[in-house]
């Protein structure tokens, strides 16, 4: 009798796995159908896989500030720094340039990328232009309430810098700029040197759809670093 | 002798073995129903979501930052705003959407109203309207700016786009999306019904533990093997999901990173996971508790047929 007890003991346990991989296996082909159809959504809907948490106020954004740009033009060793040089890419976030024009006080930290967050603390340059020392055209905008308050002040023929950890850009304002914010004319690239700086229209009320800027040609650019093959010469 | 024992055993097995299986998804059916109808649908879980999740502080923090990048552009203090908007008064802006949409899915209303106009009130939008005319007003004053139709159009404008934003904040759990996009009708279809599936899922569940109660009705013990091994699958298979969820925090992935609306939505999810593996652990265990009843009966059951067998002239 005790036996057939121990006997008995393997048939529970057996009936037992049997049952849920035969309830396992009913769930997984009773659900393929519908989780084909969801999939697509489930996707899109959890799509971050750093799944990050929106709790620092800048989604994620990892901003770089720096306060180590050199900002002096007028020393000997700026006026013997060669013309070519190696370019150091910015990360998304970084500030990697000083933009300064004395002749409209400006003097703002200028930003690889644009964003609100960005946008609170300098001026952005957008990921579609140029880095700064590249041919093309650097573009680069700020708010009218804040940083670029003064932009309109700059007239034709002020020069205007930008500073950065790899070298000195020169450059001069030729023209003063007012365009529909669906106008693209002056920010696409370009196969020349440019700089153009713009920001909203100032308006007595409310946002404006207008842009005011300055286009500005290069006039002298200095690198830190001789560009590879140049240093010999 | 023992040949005649086995037999009604065997002859059981199989129908114990159907009426087991079916039992394992009538329990899931009857626990997901549950979960439907008083945590998906349920108006107070979104409540407790609202103040788990603290989302009148997100959205005030979003609205802060909203209007202060604003005021860089428009040159409209922040202030102007944010003195309507404090953390009570967009509480109840949540509160109100989620009434909203309950109003529409138990049949209250017929449409699910979340609009400038109906939340006129609650979000103290008639005293946001004045402030920012006045201020308009004494800005033109002041900078002789001539109020003509382009004035009053940018006063409206600004109005407009602080007030859908302010509803846009509030409406943590995407309500009017949900709305816009045709899914409410259908969540409303199967609010209506989620009663009754409830109440046929339970008769369905019992109708099957009463046959397999009465397939062993010579075999009590088996009785308790059978729910067991039935209430323990079931949790296994509505738990193993639930774990793997939050053990990998797959609701984190969540692409809308507006903190509100992130905080809502994830929260929301994470509740009705944690409340189903809840209700896994809780049929598991009771799994757990049968298969220890149905060990218990064995066990006195070899022990009362040692005692007849040890008896002068007993079974042996």
């Amino acid at each position: 009798m005790a036996n057939n007890k121990k006997k008995a003991f393997p048939v529970y346990l057996v009936t037992g796995l049997l049952l849920l991989v035969l309830c396992t296996a009913v769930s997984v082909a009773a659900l393929t159908v519908p989780y084909e159809r969801a999939k697509t959504y489930l996707n899109i809907l959890f799509m971050d896989d750093k799944k990050l948490t929106p709790s620092t106020g800048v989604n994620g954004l990892v901003i770089v500030e720096n306060e180590d740009i050199p900002t002096e033009t007028q020393s000997a060793a700026a006026a013997e720094l060669p013309s070519e040089g190696e370019i150091v890419r910015p990360a998304f976030g970084e500030q990697y340039a000083v933009l300064k024009c004395e002749a409209a006080g400006i003097n703002v930290p200028v930003y690889w990328g644009s964003s609100a967050e960005l946008l609170e603390r300098g001026a952005c340059q957008t990921t579609s232009s140029v880095v700064i020392g590249e041919t093309g055209n650097v573009v680069i905008d700020a708010h009218v309430n804040t940083f670029f308050a003064d932009l309109t002040k700059i007239a034709p023929g002020d020069e205007v810098v930008l500073f950065t950890e790899y070298g000195i850009f020169t450059y001069t304002a030729t023209e003063q700029v007012k365009f529909e914010n669906t106008d693209k004319r002056y920010v696409n690239t370009t196969d020349f040197d440019r700089l153009t700086l713009y920001t909203c229209e100032a308006q007595v009320l409310g946002t404006s759809t207008t842009r005011v800027g300055v286009l500005c040609d290069l006039t002298k650019k200095q690198f830190y670093t001789a560009a590879a093959g140049e240093e010999g010469a | 002798m023992m040949a005649k024992t086995k037999e009604p055993r065997i002859r059981l097995y199989f129908p114990n073995l159907l009426l087991t299986f079916l039992l394992v998804f009538c329990l899931i059916g009857t626990e997901l129903m549950l979960l439907v109808q008083h945590t998906a649908l349920n108006a107070e879980a979104f409540r407790k979501v609202e103040e788990a999740q603290q989302l009148s502080t997100k959205a005030s923090q979003t609205l802060e930052s909203y209007f202060k990048t604003r005021a860089n552009s428009t040159g409209i203090p922040a202030e102007l705003f944010l003195q309507y908007t404090d953390e009570n008064t967009l509480s109840q802006g949540i509160h109100a959407s989620v009434e909203a949409a309950f109003a529409y899915l138990n049949g209250e209303r017929e449409q699910f109203d979340y609009s400038r106009e109906s939340m006129r009130e609650t979000l103290a939008f008639d005293r946001l309207e004045t402030s920012v005319t006045d201020f308009f007003s004494s800005y033109a004053d002041e900078n002789g700016y001539a109020k003509d139709a382009t004035y009053e159009a940018k006063v409206a404008q600004t109005i407009d786009e602080a007030e859908e934003e302010i509803l846009f904040v509030t409406d943590v759990f995407k309500l009017r999306t949900l709305s816009e996009n045709k899914w409410f009708p259908k969540i409303r279809k199967i609010a209506s019904n989620v009663g009754t599936g409830t109440a046929l899922c339970i008769a369905v569940t019992a109708l099957v533990i009463v046959l397999l109660i009465l397939c062993n009705l010579k075999q009590r013990a088996h009785i308790a093997y059978w729910l067991g091994l039935a209430a323990a699958i079931a949790g296994l298979l509505l738990g193993a999901p639930m774990v793997w969820c939050l053990a990998t925090d797959f609701f984190s992935g969540f692409a809308v990173k507006d903190p509100q609306i992130f905080a809502a939505v994830v929260g929301y999810l994470q509740m009705l996971t944690k409340d189903a593996l809840v209700m896994a652990v809780v049929t598991l265990a009771a799994g757990l508790v049968l298969f220890g009843v149905f060990a218990f009966c064995m066990a006195l059951r070899r022990e009362e047929e040692a005692d007849i067998s040890d008896l002068p002239g007993g079974a042996a």
